[in-house]
């Protein structure tokens, strides 16, 4: 099965596995619209395509693109019913590869052309932005799209998720932290100079590059989409500026960033299941033309309680990429998750505990790290407990992590705003602090006569009373085990 | 008659009878419903004072059971003129 080149031929393959319903009613755009795609994600249902939207007739929604992972094993092309490891894996040797570079297509061959729309005509309320929670502090344009920037210097090219509140007709505002790509351009180049920074705003991609926005790779966003789709993501120039954006996306936004003004944005309802970041000027983003497809679709992620696709996606490619950079420094890592109902703040290390101090050395890499600001827990375990496995997890935590030499907290450390048991003061400057939890054996301990014995099952019977239990189960009067 | 909102910290923040500063946010039904203006305005607590309403939210998105009446007395750029 090939991955899916665009939105709606992802839509398409989501519906024929079972994995996405046809709403035909016509659905509200204020609350209603949002409110769909939060039940899907707390039932882990399929996502709602609705085809029919109040005040906006041509135009549908595509909710929680990427809320389950057999949605992510279809973007990937594969079998939905692959399990996470498997999912995992395939990331894994995707992006080990050579970087895919993009295609420049002609505008005519661009179906995100089909319509355009500059000067008096530019209004976002044309578009069906949806109120997706009830008290937001706005119309939400982005929520799962991709913010195209170019480093004026360097010249590499930035896709990343920032989200992006309706202000008025022509702007937007959106949070952006001064630690990510652009919150670095816009200080250190833009404000400075005075200068604006151009954007475009991609909504309605191919779910790989979504998943390439979201995720925290080194690798530049469209040789990432390459890399995953296994052929080359196809670009198209901007009408009014010279960036590039996914010829195949189903609507963008082009425009300039205004580094010396900024305008209220938010609340919102936020991945961490909270509105926790205040109501705040932030970055104003200021549009001069919108293209879209006829027919066009919009994507709405709806951030909350787990799992929505901004837990799921961002936990997988975090811990993926974290699993990266630890091996690429040889540390004798043998996996690395994150839980989605951690909402990615807790990274399960995985490791062969072959000399003292690794689960500081890994938890000072990994908060070290650029991904630093986005977690602040690191669990170490044992190569012989399943990362995947919270109950075994849990044990090994409750267990084994020392309360007084097992737990270790770094303060000051860079955060956001968005972390919900943060001060206000730590919210308002992105301060955090992180713990490692050490839930290794000490490796001065006598493995034989210090190191307690695990007690299950499978641990402590030999194995040919394990296989005639196994065997004679169903006999001594149970059901058989699933 | 037009209905408005504002997000505040402290319903304190919204001085009655007195010229002040709002960004105030359309509830008008149709697509532009939720954008935004700064505006000059007076407010009062008599919802029958003046012709327009204004319902107010928290800082997290709390609907406050606070109501003024509001009249809106210009509207603000604020956006400097170069962006425009």
């Amino acid at each position: 099965m090939a991955a899916p080149r665009s939105n709606r031929e992802f839509i398409e393959a989501c519906v024929k596995s079972g994995d996405a319903v046809r709403i035909k009613q016509e659905v509200d755009w204020e609350n209603e619209a949002g409110a769909i795609v939060r039940r899907a994600c707390e039932l882990a249902a399929p996502a709602p395509f609705m085809e029919k939207i109040k005040d906006y007739p041509g135009f549908s929604y595509f909710g929680a693109p990427l809320s389950t992972y057999r949605r992510m094993a279809i973007s990937m092309g594969m079998d939905p019913a692959s399990s996470l490891p498997e999912i995992g894996k395939e990331y894994v040797k995707r992006t080990n590869g050579e970087p895919v570079a993009p295609v420049l297509v002609d505008r005519k061959d661009a179906p995100c052309k089909e319509n355009i729309l500059k000067g008096a005509d530019v209004d976002l309320c044309k578009l069906p932005v949806p109120l997706v929670h009830e008290g937001d502090g706005g119309r939400y344009v982005g929520t799962w799209h991709a913010v195209v920037t170019k480093h004026p210097v360097r010249g590499d090219v930035n896709w990343g998720m920032y989200r992006q509140m309706m202000f008025d007709s022509r702007t937007m505002s959106g949070a952006v932290f001064p630690f990510s790509d652009l919150g670095k351009a816009l200080t250190d180049y833009y404000l400075p100079r005075g200068e604006t920074c151009p954007f475009a705003t991609a909504i309605g991609l191919s779910p790989l590059a979504a998943m390439a926005a979201c995720a925290p790779s080194p690798i530049p966003e469209p040789e990432l989409t390459g890399m995953l789709a296994g052929e080359p993501v196809r670009l198209v120039k901007c009408e009014t500026n010279d960036l590039e954006v996914p010829a195949d996306a189903e609507i963008i936004l082009e425009g300039e960033i205004c580094p010396d003004y900024k305008v209220e944005e938010g609340p919102f309802g936020e991945y961490t299941g909270y509105r926790t970041s205040p109501r705040d000027f932030r970055v104003t983003f200021r549009v001069n033309c919108i293209t879209y497809r006829n027919n066009a679709t919009m994507t709405i992620s709806n951030m909350g309680v787990p799992q929505d696709e901004g837990q799921l996606l961002r936990s997988f490619s975090l811990g993926l990429e974290l699993e990266k950079l630890l091996k690429s420094q040889g540390i004798p890592v043998t996996g690395v998750y994150m839980h989605p109902r951690s909402t990615h703040h807790m990274m399960i290390v995985g490791v062969k505990p072959t000399y003292s101090g690794v689960a500081q050395q890994i938890g000072q890499l990994a908060f070290g790290s650029k991904l630093g600001p986005w977690f602040h827990m690191v669990m170490v375990v044992d190569d012989k407990t399943d990362i995947y496995n919270w109950d075994e997890v849990y044990h090994a935590f409750c267990t084994r992590c020392h309360p007084a030499n097992g737990i270790h907290i770094y303060r000051n450390s860079p955060g956001t705003p968005l972390y919900p048991f943060a001060t206000p003061h730590e919210r308002k400057y992105s301060i955090g602090s992180k713990v490692v939890f050490d839930c290794l054996w000490p490796v001065d301990w006598d493995p034989v006569n210090d190191v307690p014995t695990v007690v299950s099952f499978k641990n402590v019977y030999p194995k040919e009373v394990q296989e005639k239990v196994m065997n004679n189960w169903t006999a001594y009067g149970y059901p058989p085990v699933k | 008659m037009n209905q408005w909102e504002v997000y505040v910290n402290d319903v304190k923040e919204l001085a009655e009878d007195a010229e002040i500063e709002l960004t105030i946010r359309t509830l008008n039904p149709g697509i532009h419903k939720f954008t935004y203006k700064r505006v000059r305005a007076q407010l009062s607590s008599d919802l029958k004072k003046h012709a327009d309403q204004l319902q107010v939210r928290l800082g997290r998105g709390q609907l406050s059971p606070s109501r003024f009446s509001i009249k809106v007395l210009g509207e603000i750029q604020r956006m400097p003129a170069k962006y425009l």
